[in-house]
């Protein structure tokens, strides 16, 4: 990726500046988008419903978890430095929203997603992408015989059924993969890693329903968590903190020690990784 | 993140996000002068900049890397202010609405490190005499440049009192988890080192922040919460 990277840099130099931004762009490791149209993904589902009308309850509940955002993004359940590591960087559970808070709505465990009827057998499927970028492998994958949609989905619980390697997608790719036998409520679900210039990976969960299932109990739409207001974060006068500590809630005038200095907070914050007092002069004032 | 120049989105997705943007500089006078101050502070640095001279003339490619800094490190700071910009205009919305003290301490928090990272950002664009920003064409080549969610300040300033903590959070949520992402493709292609380690900050401290505010919005969340 490195050398790609400097090989365009020389080739930019050499080239008139009209060529040069294709160049970055696919140095840079361009982002792609996209996801699966049919059978539609959960995240093309709710953008279909609308993102401020969603009208299955499942929607409606995967709006009040994550908020709108994530449905005019939907083409972006991805990982930018994947790189085939999905089994690490996503945790069971998570497989729906790519382990991304901002999608996590689309990982909830519900028997009423809006569910295309399949057959076992062949079945046409399409990718949606909105920047079809060349060079990627797409695998398919649908859930285990016995999978229960109210439990979370785990990567152990996913049967490979198809990777098609090295494509060159359209903005509409069709692909035939062939499903096994199956009863009632399944997740297909595809991983699209590009190959070339990129790192980056996107993740579909598609409900499908073979049928002949268990009928599914409507499930009443969740009840938004009460919300407690948290309580005031209790202002201890300025003094001596110690040593900074992520997590802690600190007032202005309070000192810490960090790395051997001793440094005095100048907006009250609760401390977080990345905002050490070292690298972060907004918030900490060397004394 | 909707992105701009990014034609084949434009016309997929999200059919409305001419008119969202049209709507949003309707908005914009709503926070007035301070708001203006602040873009010309934060970002329109590159007009306010121009006068005093600096930011490298038309014919040099905007994104070209140059001793010690490749075209990445060029474009992470490139796309990094606009996203900030947007950034900050979404934690200042919490001065003005009812929020809990938790909250509003983070959103001024986040304000404060975001104004200063822009500004070291800014710097290092200078000194490099690249421009502060790619033009959006050069962003549309790789998928657009990241915007995010001008429709949605403009609704979120808005929305009925009794709503807008959670879809603040959520939103808020949803930008730094897009920050996050953009910080990774820099660490993984990024070449001066001054630039990576922002990124890994911005990495550590946007998924940091996510978590409080997951915590925020569920205190007690079933096992495994998400990761970021």
């Amino acid at each position: 990726m490195r050398s790609r990277t400097k090989a365009a840099a020389v080739a930019a130099v050499a080239v008139p500046a009209a060529s040069v931004a294709v160049l970055v762009g696919s140095a840079t490791g361009a982002s792609a988008h996209g996801s699966m149209s049919n059978p539609p993904s959960r995240v093309y589902v709710c953008k279909n419903e609308g993102p401020e009308t969603p009208k299955s309850a499942a929607c409606k509940a995967a709006v009040a978890a994550n908020g709108t955002q994530a449905f005019y993004d939907w083409n972006e359940v991805s990982l930018i430095d994947a790189g085939g590591r999905h089994r690490q960087l996503i945790p069971d559970g998570q497989l729906c929203s790519a382990g991304r808070a901002k999608y996590r709505g689309l990982d909830l465990q519900r028997a009423d997603w809006p569910a295309t009827s399949v057959k076992p057998g062949p079945l046409t499927i399409t990718y949606h992408a909105t920047a079809p970028h060349a060079d990627g492998n797409f695998e398919f994958y649908v859930t285990r015989d016995g999978w229960d949609p109210t439990q979370p989905l785990r990567w152990a619980d996913l049967v490979p059924i198809q990777t098609f390697a090295h494509q060159n997608p359209t903005t509409f790719t069709n692909w035939t993969i062939n499903l096994p036998q199956r009863t009632g409520r399944h997740i297909l679900y595809s991983i699209w890693q590009r190959m070339a210039y990129s790192n980056e990976a996107f993740y579909t969960c598609s409900d499908i329903d073979f049928g002949g299932g268990t009928t599914t109990p409507p499930t009443d739409p969740p009840t938004d968590p009460p919300t407690d207001p948290p309580t005031d974060p209790p202002t201890d006068p300025p003094t001596d903190h110690g040593t900074w500590a992520a997590g802690t809630s600190y007032a202005a005038g309070d000192k810490v020690t960090y790395n051997g200095s001793t440094y005095q907070c100048v907006q009250p914050h609760t401390a977080i990784a990345g905002w050490e007092p070292s690298t972060t002069a907004a918030l900490w004032r060397k004394v | 993140m909707r992105r701009i120049g990014d034609e084949a989105a434009a016309t997929s997705g999200t059919p409305a996000k001419g008119e969202d943007r049209s709507r949003l500089k309707r908005a914009v006078p709503k926070y007035g002068a301070l708001a203006i101050l602040a873009a010309c502070a934060v970002l329109v640095f590159a007009q306010c900049g121009a006068a005093g001279g600096s930011p490298s003339g038309g014919s040099t490619p905007a994104a070209q890397g140059g001793r010690g800094f490749n075209p990445s490190d060029v474009m992470f700071l490139q796309m990094m202010l606009p996203h900030q910009e947007q950034g900050v205009k979404l934690v200042r919305l919490a001065k003005g609405h009812a929020v809990t003290p938790e909250v509003r301490t983070l959103a001024a928090a986040i304000e404060t490190t975001e104004v200063a990272e822009a500004r070291q950002m800014q710097k290092r664009l200078r000194d490099w005499r690249r421009p502060l920003r790619a033009a959006s064409g050069e962003h549309a080549a790789h998928g657009g440049l990241p915007e995010t969610t001008d429709a949605e300040l403009e609704a979120l300033a808005r929305i009925p009192a009794d709503r807008f903590e959670r879809e603040f959070l959520n939103l808020l949520i949803g930008h730094q988890d897009d920050a996050v992402q953009m910080a990774r493709l820099e660490t993984g292609q990024g070449e001066d080192s001054w630039t990576r380690q922002l990124a890994r900050r911005v990495d550590r401290s946007r998924s940091a922040q996510i978590k409080q505010m997951l915590k925020i919005l569920d205190p007690q969340p079933p096992e495994d919460s998400h990761r970021k």
